[in-house]
């Protein structure tokens, strides 16, 4: 009885409200959506209606768009009530729903302030996707499942969303990447807004790969209806320790004004738009918080780490191969090695091979490939080029990659079998025949393009050890040099033989450079007037030209010696005899005839120099 | 007269040394009729790039040879590659191999020696001598022509395998600028662990790796 009056009082109260409150809220329009049914089966179409209360300014109403979901207006109404004597018109536009595929879409708001509303598409039986019928439950599964708080879930104080990390692992080691789980419940009404993708809290940890785009389901905690929003990433620490950990999120939730005993009968209705009439609420930021959970992080061991361990932390295998099997020297190969498995890909590297005698070898690269969305597993790719510089079958060194194993705890070095090829000599530095090269080919093929040539020459008997011109090649030049030497040697020996004449020659040089000097200076001084220096300097002209004829030194030729050896030239003996006087007794010779003494002087030079 | 009998013994020993020439190239060495039907061998067996490698290689031996060229030409033209005729320069200072032009030279550095100490000595016959300097000049010009027509092959070299990538640094995962058709002659203007820098005709250049490109001369490893 008292719940079929309790019941009956709400209602009744609301009825009373309408009364009162809508001519106050005529002039204020307001617009709220309904969808009829609110769950179909793929194929079926619902009616999503947008109703506009009051006779104000039509506020502006954009049409939903939901990505599998189409949606076509099929008409317009307008009802005029009247309720307790007042007049209330209200216009509705009317939509038909399709969907295109099955799942839960949630159609947003047609105006900023209105409520988004849910609509459940179910494959049809037998569609892919559809639920396995079940031998006992004939009908679909229900929308919303689950009624009690699993584990993990921490509601917010108004119970409006929740947020669960899930993390496989609680003791971890530096450097490893951890697959988490982040999942954020949202109870259908009350968030308004998603202000940011999770993070998680403190300095010690990073989160990598988040997922973009985070799954969506539905579920019934505690009796209210939640949307799940779930992200996958990878967790990695930095430093060892014991760390608490916690993921937060960002929102926006309405807070209700009134106490939550007084909205009973607003979540009973459960949907938004009951919610919102009966309650004002009010939003508010938030962060909402996971609850902290520790986690050991362990320092990688010192202890047995092999040499070429670059952080690679999981469970690996490698496998290598060389392409082409067969190459020629020069031609550069592809050394392939393979990391499968999972763990942190991003510091699984290798060196490859490095200084293999016979080989010329590159820097690899690698790229690499993942299975999962996260990253933490899959295979990278090292590629190495590698040259050969010698023919003959080679077998390459065995290739290894370690890492740390987090289950066993300890390192492991895992190695590939070693890859083998082939190589012949190169086809432009052999000595092949016309003949090789054609019994090497396919028997009976010939190119096309060979019809118009010239046909072979008669093989004759090699002419050159080397294509190189003999400029090049020091022996060949050994012989021009030694000819251009032994001319050079001829040549010089044949000078010395000829060297009388050419002293003779250089003597005859020397004087006239001698006599020239002589009589530039005695011109000098018979310009200046300077009998003293004129006469000095042709006799000590003369005295250098009759030693070299009389065979006695230049300072034994005095006016005594050349009167006695040259009586008959008396002007020689006057000038010898004028330059004596000029120099000791300094008497004046201004009247001297500077000219006759110098045609008298150039005159005895040159006789002296031409003999 | 110890010191004339040494240098005969040198003068002997380098000529012994030379000596070998001739054997070898009687046992593995390179002949213009050998290297042409080569480069025939290859283009029956559609390799245009090895046969024009080695049409390159017997035209180094036989400039002008005409069935030489007449392959040369047919091989560029089918390939759509352009063909280079030999200008007179060209023809004269090879008209013959460079190993008679070099001997060539050697005989006219003698008589130019000769006329010249002769003059020196007074010998006389003064027209002989001068005569005699003219040829020995005429053919020492001769060589030094023909060393300077060849300068330009050493540095050639021939695309041999098809669509080669010039790299822009000498690393086989270098970035590829652009690449080289089959047969195509381009001149090497470096080398570089394994790589050569080469320059086409159109003036680009990019670094080809040895495997792909020949020189017409080969190079030690």
């Amino acid at each position: 009885m008292n719940a079929i009056r309790h019941h009956l009082l709400w209602p009744a109260i609301a009825g009373l409200w309408l009364l009162v409150a809508a001519p106050a809220s005529a002039d204020d329009p307001w617009v709220y959506a309904t969808i009829r049914p609110a769950q179909i089966t793929l194929g079926e179409s619902a009616q999503f209606t947008i109703t506009n209360l009051g006779d104000g300014a039509t506020p502006s109403i954009t049409m939903p768009v939901v990505s599998g979901l189409k949606f076509e207006v099929i008409g317009h109404t307008r009802q005029i009530e009247i309720i307790n004597g007042t007049t209330l018109p209200s216009t509705s536009i009317v939509v038909r729903v399709t969907p295109q595929m099955a799942g839960i879409f949630s159609i947003p708001g047609v105006t900023p302030k209105s409520q988004p509303v849910v609509l459940q598409v179910n494959a049809p039986p037998g569609f892919p996707g559809a639920p396995p019928p079940s031998p006992q439950a004939a009908k679909p599964p229900p929308i919303l499942s689950g009624a009690s708080i699993p584990k993990g879930v921490h509601l917010t104080e108004d119970g409006s969303a929740y947020v669960r990390l899930s993390v496989p692992k609680r003791e971890v080691y530096v450097g490893e990447s951890i697959p988490v789980e982040i999942e954020l419940g949202l109870r259908s009404g009350f968030v308004t807004s998603l202000n940011g993708l999770p993070k998680l809290t403190g300095d010690n940890f990073t989160l990598n790969n988040l997922s973009r785009q985070p799954e969506r389901s539905e579920k019934l905690i505690d009796g209210q209806a939640f949307v799940l929003l779930t992200w996958q990433s990878v967790l990695s620490v930095v430093k060892p320790g014991s760390f608490p950990l916690s993921a937060e999120v960002p929102l926006t939730v309405k807070i209700r004004t009134r106490p939550r005993k007084d909205t009973a009968l607003d979540d009973q209705f459960g949907d938004p738009f009951w919610q919102n009439f009966f309650g004002r609420s009010v939003p508010k930021d938030i962060n909402v918080q996971s609850p902290p959970q520790d986690l050991k992080v362990s320092a990688l061991p010192a202890e047995g780490r092999p040499y070429d361990f670059h952080g690679a932390i999981g469970t690996f295998a490698i496998q290598s191969d060389i392409s082409p099997p067969k190459a020629d020297v020069g031609d550069p190969l592809t050394l392939t090695m393979r990391v499968v498995g999972s763990g942190n890909f991003d510091r699984v590297d290798s060196t490859m091979l490095d200084h293999v005698e016979h080989w010329k070898t590159y820097p690899p690269k690698s790229t690499f490939n993942t299975t999962d969305p996260l990253g933490h597993k899959g295979e990278k790719i090292f590629e190495q080029p590698l040259v050969a510089s010698q023919p003959g079958t080679q077998t390459l060194p065995v290739l290894s990659f370690s890492y740390f194993d987090p289950n066993t705890k300890r390192y492991e070095t895992i190695h590939s079998t070693p890859p083998s090829v082939r190589i012949s000599p190169s086809p432009t530095d052999s000595t092949l025949t016309a003949q090789q090269v054609a019994a090497s080919g396919v028997p009976g093929a010939v190119d096309q393009r060979a019809e118009g040539l010239k046909p072979d020459h008669a093989e004759v008997r090699a002419m050159a050890s080397s294509l190189r011109p003999p400029y090049l090649q020091p022996r060949y030049l050994a012989i021009p040099s030694l000819l251009a030497l032994a001319f050079a040697g001829s040549w010089l020996g044949v000078r010395r033989r000829s060297r009388p004449p050419e002293r003779l020659t250089a003597r005859r040089r020397a004087a006239a450079r001698m006599n020239n000097r002589v009589l530039g200076q005695m011109e000098a001084a018979a310009r200046a007037g300077n009998p003293a220096v004129f006469f000095n300097a042709a006799r000590n002209g003369l005295q250098q030209t009759l030693a070299v004829r009389w065979q006695v030194p230049p300072e034994e030729i005095t006016a005594d010696e050349v009167r006695r050896r040259s009586s008959d030239d008396a002007e020689i003996q006057q000038l010898f005899a004028l330059a004596d006087e000029s120099k000791y007794s300094g008497g004046d010779l201004r009247a001297i005839d500077f000219a006759r003494w110098t045609r008298a002087v150039r005159q005895r030079l040159t006789e002296e120099s031409t003999r | 007269m110890k010191r004339g009998a040494a240098l005969s013994v040198l003068v002997l020993n380098l000529l012994v040394g030379a000596g070998p020439i001739h054997a070898q190239s009687a046992q593995a060495g390179y002949s213009a009729a050998g290297l042409y039907n080569l480069g025939n061998a290859y283009m029956r067996q559609g390799k245009p790039g090895m046969a024009v490698l080695n049409y390159e290689r017997a035209n180094l031996l036989s400039a002008n040879d005409p069935d030489i060229d007449a392959n040369l030409s047919y091989v560029r033209t089918s390939l759509h590659l352009p063909t280079r005729s030999h200008s007179a320069f060209e023809r004269l200072a090879r008209c013959a191999s460079p190993i008679a032009l070099f001997w060539i030279g050697v005989i006219g550095l003698a008589i130019v020696s000769a006329s010249t100490l002769a003059a020196r000595l007074s010998f006389g016959h003064i027209w002989l001598r001068r005569v005699a300097g003219v040829v020995g000049i005429s053919m020492l010009s001769l060589s030094a022509c023909n060393a300077v027509a060849l300068w330009p092959l050493l540095h050639e070299g021939v695309v041999i395998t098809g669509a080669t990538p010039a790299r822009v640094s000498p690393v086989p995962m270098g970035d590829s600028l652009f690449l080289l058709p089959e047969a195509e002659t381009v001149h090497i203007t470096a080398e570089h662990e394994g790589f050569f820098l080469v320059q086409t005709n159109a003036g680009r250049t990019g670094w080809v790796s040895r495997a792909n490109v020949a020189p017409v001369v080969p190079r030690k490893q």
